[in-house]
């Protein structure tokens, strides 16, 4: 499975960024191959609709979950119309943390 | 017999249960409820930054009534900074447009997209699942 976890720094012990839309890196994790990539949010200056276009360069990848602080209404119903899971973390987590309760 | 109330959609209700001043000797006793659908309101109108008549559609009611919610939910915010009150999440005739599940072991929120089995994400256990 294909994850997209929204990060505010492109290493393994950066934090899950508060909101999906205006998060500075993205983390694309393969749970079969146990590989990762970051790329940039090249929208989050935009002036709104941030979190929509970053879900459809996403998707792009195949991402069958997202993991964030919190994700936009926009969002919500875009991700629910192509069926992707979204994952909120209750507490402060990094990207290792997560990737490490992933089986 | 006033005409019954159109259910509001919401998306998400929050995940705390209100505010209370701070600094003050003895809380004014008289507590204000917002409605989650005056809470709504106010986060797709001031957070999302979304026009009256988009949110309305989001919450399938008409924009008249939409602003009265906001109009309404804006007072009563006033109302409480001023006088200092509590604030407490409640109420309100709501129907939740995404269902959110949650696990208590993992401690995530998380959707369940059509044709999954109800399951947490991370752990693959369904003892800790509750819906909220």
């Amino acid at each position: 499975m294909i994850i997209a976890i929204a990060l505010n720094e492109n290493h393994s012990k950066a934090l899950v960024d508060e909101h999906f839309g205006r998060c500075v890196w993205y983390c694309i994790y393969d749970s079969e191959s146990r590989k990762s990539k970051y790329i940039e949010n090249t929208n989050r200056y935009a002036e709104e609709g941030a979190g929509c276009s970053s879900a459809e360069m996403l998707l792009q990848y195949g991402i069958q979950m997202a993991i964030a602080g919190r994700f936009g209404v926009k969002v919500v119903e875009f991700f629910r119309k192509n069926n992707i899971q979204m994952v909120i973390p209750e507490t402060q987590q990094t990207l290792i943390e997560i990737i490490n309760q992933i089986k | 017999m006033a005409r019954t109330k159109k259910n509001r959609l919401i998306q998400k209700a929050p995940n705390f249960s209100g505010f209370k001043p701070f600094g003050v000797q003895k809380a004014n006793a008289c507590e204000i409820s917002l409605n989650f659908e005056e809470y709504e309101a106010i986060k797709l109108c001031d957070y999302e930054l979304l026009t009256h008549a988009e949110a309305s559609a989001l919450m399938n009611i008409s924009r008249p009534t939409f602003t009265r919610v906001y109009e309404s939910a804006r007072r009563k915010i006033a109302k409480a900074f001023v006088e200092a009150s509590i604030i407490r999440f409640e109420g309100g005739k709501v129907v939740f447009d995404t269902l959110w599940h949650k696990c208590s072991k993992c401690n995530i929120t998380f959707t369940i997209p059509e044709g999954q089995s109800e399951e947490c994400p991370l752990c693959h256990q369904t003892e800790n699942i509750a819906n909220i």
